[in-house]
């Protein structure tokens, strides 16, 4: 009858039991062991530029070897909470970038030591996602994606750069064909709501004043940026874009999403002629960003060969690499890209302008439960954009025990 | 889950001409009795009873799997019951499942008669239409959301186009708050099939010669199904009611993968109209790192089960005996 809390408890019994096993770094007699926990290679050729990247450092640092862990994207994060309350954590890791505040509050990693880089080493936007609520860094950036503007080259000649001009396009395209909408506006999901803070930075906004302990998200800008996406669903009905891949079926000339897409785009539709651009803006040029970061466990005795090691991975040489075969972008300022092409460059132009999400320990829960219904509510028409956000905005002040 | 090994554990009767046997023989037999059933006891105890006990006291506890649980008595229980800011959705969830169930049990329990009786009526080739009905149940949840999701489809699903041809406007099935939880309820009903076994079974159990007896006093198909073949079906409509309830409010699998799509996040669909229960739980114990919160939901919902399956008990099967 208790299925339910068996499951629940059983998975988390045998997560802990398998990964038990897993972690520890320990002083071998022969030299010094670092252990560094990874996802499951993307590709074979991504498991081939980690491997070559392990040996260089094993090779730059003589007695020193690196075991490298990796473990399926899906049970990551699970397996790595039982690591940690097991003890069991390893020296080092990559992390989730919203996981990384969270972690940092209970001591569970550490601080990354001051001087350990120069500045401008890492693009603003990535380095920031590894920021702790108390304004000080806990990791390093490894790679970095964001969103941009897909179009149809087809229906839109000339992307749209400022709101105004892709509202215009919007309409344009779905006054041209009614069967085709302009644009595939995102939803009020967790995914929606991840996207919109990069359309509010559009307007020179913010979602939050985290040192401040203010909550921006019901400010003219956020207001701003919901209207955009409540006054593109008429050039862009749900009845189309609800469709099975509206985009790649020519059915939307637009959609926002990001560099994952366009591979798959190319392979399954190659009839489909689109391009890139970085997202349109009301004041700024600025988009939102996600990707991977990497920390150093507090109850390491290596800590100063994990951070070498995470220098390592973001170096200039090595970064290009490092982030492509995580599937993202570089995210030190001097290394070059492995992809080439508009596509490319769209991408990462947007980067350049990217806004990290607020370090909030519980932003997920703040984007899943709260902000993205109330993008839902004020896109179904049953509140304005106003009126959503301010209940939004309210409702996160008392979770957070906010007044600002 | 209880072995059916349990029951046929050797007990060797004494035979008629054997002498009383000593208490060390019998220390024997109880000593290799539970050495058989020594592998059931010890999954039960080590997977499903210490689990269990384990999510008992972590329901008392602020717990995030990573730092030290932390005693927080009743917290967890009062504020996912009265705490609309820390759990906006709680309600939301208990809403959607119980809507899901009011839908889907009743409506599988009628696509599952219908079919065993007509599985029952087919005289030749009724295994290939058991098999047929039944492979809904051993197809993967994940490809029956995959499948379901292209059904509904607004613009390219099946059942648009059939309703087209009878006149009736398309639906935007999975992204209208309103249709939702009747769209997950008729994919249950869709793989009605182990129920359907029953039914049949239950069907074959009615003896002929009541049938008969009722056809020869003038009782017509409808009367017959009506006086005679539901109410001897009763004891088993009894018991496909109580476990149909059950696993209604335990709904995850197939509405997990419908509304995950690639990269999505899952937060339950449009307005969260298919944020059930367990969905619900699933997140706060995975997602938000709340498990110490997600035990406690989980206690709710094993209390709301027994005291429905309870009512139930004392009601239907009245009316059922």
């Amino acid at each position: 009858m208790s299925r339910t809390i068996a499951g629940v408890t059983v998975t988390a019994a045998l997560l802990a039991g398998l990964t038990a096993c897993g972690g520890g770094g320990t002083d071998a007699a022969e030299g010094r062991t670092l252990t560094y926990w990874t996802y499951q290679d993307r590709t074979p050729q991504a498991g081939q530029v980690l491997e070559k990247i392990r040996k260089d450092f094993e090779k730059a640092n003589p007695g020193v070897s690196v075991k490298i862990v990796k473990i399926p994207k899906d049970d990551f994060n699970t397996k790595l909470g039982s690591a940690v309350a097991a003890k069991t954590a390893p020296d080092a890791s990559v992390l989730d970038q919203p996981l990384v505040s969270k972690y940092a509050l209970d001591g569970t990693i550490k601080e990354v030591p001051a001087g350990l880089f120069p500045d401008g080493t890492y693009f603003k936007g990535a380095l920031d996602t590894n920021l702790g609520s108390d304004g000080k860094y806990y990791g390093l950036p490894v790679d970095q994606t964001g969103v941009a503007l897909f179009y149809n080259k087809k229906l839109v000649p000339t992307p749209p750069k400022t709101w105004d001009e892709l509202k215009q396009v919007a309409d344009q395209v779905h006054r041209a064909h009614q069967d085709v909408a302009g644009m595939v506006v995102p939803k009020g999901d967790g995914y929606g709501a991840w996207m919109f803070p990069g359309v509010v930075a559009g307007a020179g906004g913010e979602m939050a004043d985290v040192p401040g302990k203010k909550i921006l998200f019901d400010q003219p800008p956020a207001v701003e940026a919901l209207h955009l996406w409540a006054d593109l669903l008429p050039s862009s009905p749900r009845k189309i874009t609800d469709s099975d891949k509206p985009f790649e079926n020519g059915l939307a000339a637009m959609q926002i999403s990001g560099p994952w897409d366009v591979p798959t785009i190319r392979e399954q539709f190659p009839d489909l002629d689109f391009s890139v651009a970085p997202l349109p803006y009301k004041t700024a040029p600025a988009g939102n960003i996600g990707g991977e970061n990497s920390v150093v466990y507090s109850t390491t005795k290596n800590a100063d060969l994990a951070w070498k090691w995470l220098l390592f991975l973001g170096d200039e040489d090595n970064n290009g690499a490092v982030a492509d075969a995580a599937g993202g972008f570089p995210v030190n300022t001097k290394a070059t890209p492995v992809g080439t092409g508009p596509e490319n460059e769209a991408f990462l132009a947007q980067l350049k302008v990217a806004h990290a999400r607020p370090a909030v320990p519980q932003w997920i829960q703040i984007n899943d439960e709260i902000i993205a219904p109330a993008i839902e509510t004020a896109l179904s028409g049953k509140a304005t954009p106003r009126q959503a956000l301010t209940d939004a905005a309210a409702k996160t002040r008392t979770l957070l025990g906010w007044n600002g | 889950m209880a072995s059916p090994a349990l029951a046929e554990t050797p007990t060797a009767a004494p035979g008629p001409r054997r002498r009383p046997r000593r208490p060390d023989a019998r220390r024997r037999d109880h000593l290799i009795g539970w050495l058989l059933v020594a592998p059931a006891v010890a999954y039960f105890l080590v997977f499903l009873l210490h689990p269990a006990l384990s999510a008992l006291y972590y329901s008392f506890t602020d717990w995030d799997l990573r730092t030290p649980a932390r005693w927080v008595g009743l917290a967890n229980y009062t504020d996912l019951l009265f705490d609309d800011v820390k759990y906006p959705h709680f309600w939301t969830s208990v809403r959607v499942t119980l809507q899901y169930t009011l839908i889907a049990v009743p409506l599988t329990l009628v696509a599952a008669l219908v079919q065993a009786l007509l599985v029952n009526a087919v005289r030749r080739g009724s295994n290939v239409f058991r098999l047929l009905l039944f492979l809904p149940v051993v197809t993967a949840e994940a490809a029956v959301g995959a499948i379901w999701r292209w059904l509904y489809d607004p613009r390219y699903g099946l059942i648009n186009s059939v309703l087209e041809l009878f006149g009736v406007p398309g639906q935007n099935w999975l992204n209208t708050p309103e249709l939702v939880v009747p769209a997950l309820a008729f994919v249950s009903a869709w793989q009605c099939g182990i129920s359907m076994i029953i039914y049949l079974a239950g069907l074959k159990g009615i003896p002929t010669a009541i049938i008969e007896a009722a056809t020869i006093d003038g009782a017509g198909p409808v009367q017959r199904l009506r006086r005679v073949v539901m109410p001897m079906l009763r004891p088993t409509t009894f018991y496909l009611v109580v476990t149909g309830v059950i696993a209604a409010l335990q709904v995850f699998g197939l509405v997990y993968v419908i509304f995950s799509g690639a990269g999505r996040s899952v937060t339950g669909g449009p307005e969260q109209s298919g944020l059930t229960y367990v969905l619900h739980l699933y997140l706060f114990a995975f997602r938000y790192d709340a498990m110490g919160a997600a035990c406690a939901m989980s206690f709710v919902l094993l209390v709301l089960i027994v005291i429905v399956t309870a009512l139930q008990f004392r009601f239907v099967r009245r009316e059922a005996a």
